[in-house]
């Protein structure tokens, strides 16, 4: 990593705009959820026995981890590809994963029903290796485990820099320690998400008679990989743009230029996949003018776009076609989820579900809870690789390793 | 090394089709009925809906009423079955094609709750992955054990029949489903008795459920076909469907099992299926573990190679 790629702490006022609504999302949320321990899923949910996971195990759990597999898009080419020049993208893809896991697992957390028993989970003997979902939960366990071991050096490169002297010992003391360990951690931060990864998608072929035919099929632990790689690159270049206006992190269009290619090639293996995939089984003729064949072709159309924008080089050289393409890559991925995961998911007749107040505020309280603490970590750590030009009513020299002024004085009020 | 993008497209397209093809060699052997399963019979028609069977279960299973209140007065009629109701009568259709049908835990031979269930609190007696005491092996029933459920429902989502149900107002909440009334089994009985007595057979006034072993069970429901042609529809519902039940159905002419709300199921059980798909990329666990290797060699020798060419720039 040469030196103008160093990563800096932002800096500014932790509590700076958006964070107080933010956080008020979040209180929402918080209040729903300690309800829900005392009340039990049913008053605060519309779950039922049909639909039993609702919207926190499609869109907390499967949404979110897809968007958190950035940190993998990203490990691929700058570890597994040798792309150095990928590196300073490492650190903020990394932490957005580590978050979104932690929001994926916490939120499963609150949805299950008997929450204590999670704490069987490392029990080997228990574990029933038939079941998708032991796969899932051991496996998202460990890969949160190892990324915030890998948000770690940022932790540590803060550390040593700090004025005391013990915080800055264990910071030089540990940072290149962990450094060496790196490589064979970075093998398990791949394995592990394209193995759960895959497994969410196989989480629904047991589900075979309620899930509707155009999307039930035995690949759907490939697509599910697939996706899961398409809204991860979509979100590393969503993210990169946003943290390039809000801070004036470095951007280079030529990165990006190649995140869009790698995306759009997957985005078009995703088609072909399910594309060919119906046809070979013959199930194109299942095609009708319903509701379930409009959400099969918005889908379609979600991830053509993206594919055929990121293509372009045109698009590639504008920030903005950029940013719009990257969260059309995102919401293909994530609209393939939620359909395959509820909206054609049928459990029967007489079942139906929209839901409620209380569980969209999780939802939304956990998302914002998420955005926020990656705005608190990006202020508080060096993550972001801050760009050469000034930056705009900042009030600091951008490119500066700075310290945050207000840790400096909570320490000297302390 | 230098892994370009096509470079990654081609694994990834070769490692998904090794997958494919693997699933395709390796699937995962049908599960047969036990020789000592136990199982039922309902036989809709000579069903006439009384709710003897209902009533009997409640009391038996120590389940609370589930109440609605009509015309000033309250009744104990639940809708379907729920976490307070283990098994119900149900009427379809009208007229000559009216019937009724009995909804309960189909206790499946290849049970998908079974195979969803991540440490094994749904499991067919005896097989489960603690020792419980007093479970015998070989019955098929699928019972519950509480202290390994950690709640997350996906037993609901894989049962093809909606069988197993959640108590949504509990803060410390149980899955709620039949377990073939084990619980009043008597040693000192001779046969099936000896394992579990399920009150809804006990009680029903027209022998419309019967409890029993499962293979005579098959072969009676196939007798009274063979007797009654035209009384029966001529199939036996769990014969086969989702790889074959321990309960079993049989209906009236002109009525099929899908009018009485009983799903049609591939012969194949769906988690047959799933466990097929889902294990033949594992290898057995090689895959993960090569994977792993293969990753860690390739980047620790990226990082030698860029230490190697620092080392040289600062020498220089």
């Amino acid at each position: 990593m040469s030196a103008h790629e160093t990563p800096v702490a932002v800096g500014g006022k932790l509590l700076a705009p958006p964070m107080k609504p933010l956080l008020a999302l979040f209180a929402v949320a918080a209040a729903v959820m300690a309800f829900r321990f005392f009340a039990g899923l049913g008053p605060v949910s519309n779950m039922s026995d049909g639909f039993a996971w609702g919207i926190w195990e499609p869109i907390n759990v499967v949404v979110f981890t897809g968007i958190g597999t950035g940190a993998l898009g990203v490990g691929l080419l700058t570890y597994l590809a040798n792309r150095g020049e990928y590196h300073g993208l490492v650190r903020p893809a990394v932490l957005a994963g580590a978050i979104a896991y932690t929001l994926g697992g916490s939120s499963i957390m609150v949805a299950l029903g008997r929450y204590w028993n999670a704490l069987l989970l490392p029990v080997v003997p228990l574990w029933n290796l038939s079941s998708a979902l032991l796969e899932v939960a051991v496996c998202v366990l460990a890969y949160l485990f190892v990324l915030w071991i890998e948000v770690l050096p940022s932790i540590l490169d803060r550390a040593a820099e700090s004025a005391s002297p013990r915080w800055s010992r264990i910071g030089r003391r540990w940072a290149p320690r962990l450094a060496r360990a790196m490589p064979y951690l970075i093998g398990l931060a791949m394995v592990l998400p394209v193995m759960h990864q895959s497994s969410l998608g196989g989480l629904m072929l047991i589900a075979e008679p309620k899930v509707h035919p155009l999307w039930h099929t035995a690949l759907l632990p490939a697509l599910f990989l697939v996706s899961c790689l398409s809204m991860g690159y979509g979100a590393v270049v969503a993210l990169v743009t946003i943290l390039n206006l809000a801070w004036n992190a470095k951007l280079d269009p030529r990165l990006l230029a190649t995140l869009a290619r790698v995306n759009s090639g997957f985005l078009f293996f995703f088609l072909a996949l399910r594309l060919g995939d119906l046809a070979w089984a013959g199930k194109l003729p299942l095609l009708g003018f319903d509701v379930t064949t409009l959400l099969f072709v918005v889908e379609l159309c979600l991830f053509l776009a993206p594919a055929a924008m990121f293509a372009v080089p045109a698009v590639q050289r504008n920030r903005g076609r950029m940013f719009g393409a990257a969260l059309l890559a995102v919401a293909a991925g994530a609209v393939y989820r939620v359909d395959t995961y509820l909206s054609v998911f049928r459990p029967g007749p007489g079942w139906s579900y929209f839901p409620s107040l209380g569980e969209i505020a999780v939802t939304v309280g956990m998302g914002a809870a998420g955005i926020a603490l990656f705005i608190v970590i990006c202020r508080l750590f060096p993550i972001v690789v801050v760009g050469k030009r000034p930056a705009v009513a900042r009030g600091r020299a951008p490119g500066a390793p700075g310290r945050p002024p207000e840790l400096e004085r909570m320490r000297t009020s302390a | 090394m230098r892994i370009s993008r096509r470079g990654l497209l081609k694994g990834t397209v070769a490692a998904g089709a090794a997958g494919a093809l693997a699933g395709a060699a390796h699937g995962r052997e049908a599960v047969e009925p036990e020789p000592d399963a136990v199982g039922m019979l309902f036989d809709s028609t000579r069903c006439v809906g009384c709710r003897a069977c209902q009533s009997a279960c409640k009391t038996a299973n120590g389940l609370h009423p589930d109440t609605v209140s009509a015309n000033g007065g309250v009744y104990d009629a639940p809708l379907d079955l729920n976490a307070s109701t283990k098994t119900i009568i149900k009427t379809f259709g009208s007229g000559e094609g009216q019937a009724f049908v009995k909804q309960q835990c189909m206790h499946c031979v290849d049970p998908p709750c079974v195979s969803a269930c991540m440490l094994g609190a749904m499991h067919k007696e005896g097989e489960g992955k603690r020792p419980i005491r007093g479970e015998k092996r070989g019955t098929g029933v699928v019972v519950y054990d509480p202290y390994t459920c950690t709640g997350c429902r996906y037993c609901q989502i894989a049962c093809p029949f909606n069988v197993p149900k959640f108590e949504w107002r509990a803060a410390f909440p149980l899955i709620v489903k039949c377990e073939l009334c084990r619980h009043r089994a008597d040693p000192s009985r001779p046969g099936p008795l000896a394992l579990a007595n399920p009150a809804c057979a006990e009680v029903c006034p027209r022998r419309a459920i019967v409890y029993g072993w499962r293979r005579e069970l098959l072969a009676e429901a196939k007798r009274r076909i063979a007797a009654e042609p035209r009384r029966y529809n001529g199939h036996v519902y769990g014969e086969h469907e989702g790889g074959g039940t321990q309960v079993l159905c049989l209906a009236g002419a002109g009525i099929s099992f899908q009018d009485l709300g009983l799903r049609a199921l591939p012969d194949r059980s769906a988690a047959r299926f799933s466990e097929s798909v889902s294990h033949a990329p594992y290898l057995h666990g090689l895959t993960p573990i090569a994977l792993y290797a293969a990753i860690a060699f390739v980047v620790r020798r990226n990082e030698r190679g860029h230490e190697a060419s620092r080392r040289e720039e600062e020498t220089r």
